[in-house]
């Protein structure tokens, strides 16, 4: 076993560190959640010419051809920035179901102009329950000769307001015995006539949106993997963007560490250090602890993924332990920040978003604790 | 990153295996469960003695002290295979005072033990807590007075576990009650035999024995006192450190046995593992016991590149121990009114193993320092808080 980062992994966290207190402090994060569109293009392009939008892009279109687990690593520091914007649909969820389901055509489409940061693309994936199951999936694809004809409501799609392509996942057949069978992948443009899309108002002011499908038509060639067969992609897709929240949310979680035992070693009550208080020193225990346990989970799953083996079982306990310990260090934060933590201009706020809105991406921890229990055939 | 064991790691762990698979028996795992899985039984020691020729005692030992000169990880596999087999798997000798005997000892006492201890042949017991010394162990008071040709020792110490089987005793004494309390403190290898020492059993709510010992006029030859004079305080906190790294075996175990009686188990037609809560109870479990896993080998990890762990030793322990007391809780709800039964008793399921562990893990968050302690350390090594 060996629970270090190799040379290349460090010497990318650091530019990335780097990079995000340069590029997007937390004015910045404040901006951008007033900002319609969510992101600078500016930042997205210096991005891009490092090559992080193409990370998991295969080299032969252009991409970094790197591994999950150096994504993680980047994906970390933008946690820890609590760094805002597309790049999470674009160049983790949708390319990794890309690379999942793309014909050689679509993948040499859409690939080079992801790499190029010149392209942004979003899953459409649930519907009014919100829940990361198939019977959720209702919207449907009607095939009418060359095309499909798409029509329902799909919600919380992050980035939809900016995107240039959604893959919608739809019912291509609605018969009661094939709840997983029946759905199927699009690639829709999202200037398509019929398709209206409006930001929904959250507490991470990350802009989720509805996607209204208005009879919709869209050409057979933007299936994405064979008609029914949708399931299959969603399920890794899910698995392994959930690892990526992980991510996301022990990097915002260390963050909060620092934020935290900084505070309780310079405020002074009663005449000392509040750090010096065993009741605080507990907390900042148990937060540390909260960030280790996740962090090393989280790596463990993200190095699975990257194998090319099984990893379904580690991905779903690192998403419900992660979920869970990142709300809860949280918490403590608060306890330990008193007043201050609570006021708008301090950042913990903004990290308390940060993390309740990754808990709920791909899953939460009881969602996850299910498909744990599976795994170990209860 | 790397999350797997080597190919050769693996190999010697089936080796390991397959010996315990081969050599234990049923009485000698009663006997080492009445130990509560201390070293030291007469059983226990036939069987170690055969274990220990492998070298798989004290893996991480050079090859002149009887070990393999292995990694830690490999060891910290051993270790874990022994506390899943319940094999005796606490060693006082093996684990903490043969690491400190041999960093500091001198080459007398390095010859005298470290081979006896890696042949399984002798073990220690830890002579640390005494009635106004426990969580402040800086306050202990048993003093041991330079005699010129001997130390003389008066006192008394509490909770040594493993006093009525163990030979020798690893005991923290006052040498110099005139200095700040840790610069008085000395660490001696003192013959259980010796005359003026009384052992007198106390009772845990596990059913297990620890012990409190008396020193009354006992001499002790100079030459017993390990490294430098007064310099004991700093051996027993790093070989603390040693002892807060818990194997997870057991609980893994004990996990396992709860899971299968969930799947066996019917309750109103279906079994309980399909149960919704029981469901989240166990996968959160299994969660946990991922992170032990992954704790635990993170110590082998830093020590094998070098590093000594210091707040992560009292996080893996307080986060193994408190997850025994869940699996416990867990297993007693799932087993409901027959989570009650003791060992033995008609009707008790898994042999009563989960009653057991639920008042055994109350011992397992207190021994080797309480979760309170362990927090305190975490907070102030890891992080750097100021202490009061």
């Amino acid at each position: 076993m060996d629970y270090d980062f190799n040379v290349e992994q460090k010497m990318l966290k650091e530019s990335a560190r780097k990079f995000f207190s340069k590029e997007a402090d937390s004015g910045y994060v404040r901006e951008m959640a007033l900002d319609e569109k969510g992101y600078s293009k500016k930042v997205w392009k210096k991005m891009a010419e490092l090559g992080w939008t193409g990370m998991l892009i295969p080299e032969k279109y252009g991409g970094a051809e790197m591994s999950f687990l150096d994504m993680a690593v980047l994906i970390f520091e933008m946690g820890y920035a609590c760094f805002p914007g597309p790049f999470f649909s674009t160049a983790v969820t949708s390319t990794i179901a890309l690379l999942e389901g793309g014909d050689k055509n679509q993948k040499a489409d859409l690939l080079p102009k992801i790499n190029a940061g010149k392209h942004l693309i979003s899953l459409a994936w649930l519907e009014k329950e919100g829940n990361f199951t198939a019977s959720e999936i209702t919207a449907k694809a009607e095939s009418h000769g060359d095309t499909f004809v798409v029509s329902g409501t799909k919600l919380f799609v992050p980035d939809a307001q900016v995107a240039d392509t959604l893959i919608c996942a739809l019912r291509t057949d609605d018969s009661p015995q094939t709840i997983t069978g029946g759905i199927s992948l699009f690639l829709i443009d999202t200037k398509s006539d019929g398709l209206t899309v409006e930001t929904l108002k959250t507490i991470k002011s990350d802009k989720l949106c509805q996607v209204s499908l208005d009879q919709v038509v869209v050409p057979k060639k933007n299936l994405l993997g064979e008609v029914n067969q949708g399931w299959k992609i969603l399920e890794n897709v899910l698995l392994k963007a959930a690892v990526g929240k992980c991510a996301e949310m022990v990097g915002g979680g260390q963050k909060v560490l620092e934020m935290v035992v900084d505070y309780a070693k310079n405020r002074h009550q009663f005449g000392v250090p509040i750090g010096s208080f065993q009741a605080i020193q507990h907390h900042c225990a148990n937060i540390l602890t909260y960030v280790d346990t996740s962090t090393v989970l989280t790596y463990q799953a993200a190095w699975c993924i990257s194998e090319g083996g099984a990893y379904a079982k580690e991905a779903s306990m690192a998403k419900a332990l992660t979920s869970d310990y990142c709300r809860k260090l949280q918490a403590l934060g608060h306890q330990v920040m008193g007043g201050v933590g609570f006021i708008e201009e301090f950042d913990l706020q903004l990290y308390l978003r940060q993390a309740k809105a990754a808990e709920l991406a791909f899953g939460n921890a009881t969602f996850h604790r299910e498909l744990v229990a599976r795994q170990l055939d209860l | 990153m790397d999350f797997k064991f080597s190919k050769e790691e693996e190999e010697i762990l089936q080796q390991v295996r397959d010996f315990i698979q081969r050599e234990s028996t049923p009485e000698l795992l009663a006997e080492t469960h009445a130990l509560e899985r201390i070293y030291g039984g007469k059983l226990g020691r036939e069987f170690i003695k055969k274990f220990a020729a492998n070298g798989w005692l004290t893996p991480n030992w050079p090859l002149e002290y009887g070990g393999l000169n292995s990694s830690e990880m490999l060891t910290y596999m051993i270790k874990d295979e022994m506390t899943y087999a319940g094999i005796p798997h606490a060693f006082v000798g093996a684990h903490y005072a043969g690491a400190t005997i041999m960093r500091y000892a001198s080459e007398e006492l390095k010859q005298e033990f470290l081979v006896p201890i890696a042949r399984g042949e002798i073990e220690f017991c830890l002579g640390y807590s005494e009635p106004s010394a426990g969580s402040d162990l800086l306050a202990l008071e048993m003093r041991a007075e330079d005699q010129g040709d001997c130390y003389l020792i008066n006192g008394q110490k509490t909770f040594n576990t493993h006093a009525h089987v163990a030979d020798y005793h690893w005991l923290a004494v006052r040498t110099n009650p005139d200095v700040p309390k840790h610069k008085g403190i000395s660490m001696m290898i003192v013959d259980l035999e010796t005359p003026g020492i009384t052992i007198r059993p106390m009772t845990t709510i596990a059913d297990s024995r620890t012990n409190e010992v008396y020193y009354d006029n006992v001499k002790v030859p100079k030459d017993r006192l390990v490294g430098e004079p007064n310099m004991g305080f700093l051996y027993l906190m790093e070989a603390l450190d040693y002892e807060r790294m818990f194997p997870y075996g057991h609980y893994r175990r004990l996990f396992e046995n709860i899971v299968a009686y969930a799947k066996e188990t019917e309750v109103d037609g279906r079994p309980l593992s399909k149960d919704p809560i029981i469901r989240q109870q166990l996968a959160q479990l299994a969660t946990e016991m991922e992170t032990a896993k992954l704790l635990y080998y993170q110590l082998a990890h830093i020590l094998d590149i070098g590093k000594i762990p210091n707040y992560q030793s009292s996080m893996e322990k307080t986060f193994v121990s408190e997850l025994s007391q869940k699996i416990a809780e867990v297993g007693m709800e799932i087993l409901g009114q027959y989570g009650q039964l003791t060992k033995g008793s008609k009707w008790a399921p898994l042999a009563g193993e989960v009653e057991y562990n639920y008042r055994w893990t109350v011992v397992e968050t207190i021994y080797g320092g309480s979760s309170e302690i362990q927090r305190n350390i975490i907070a102030q090594r890891g992080l750097g808080l100021p202490r009061q």
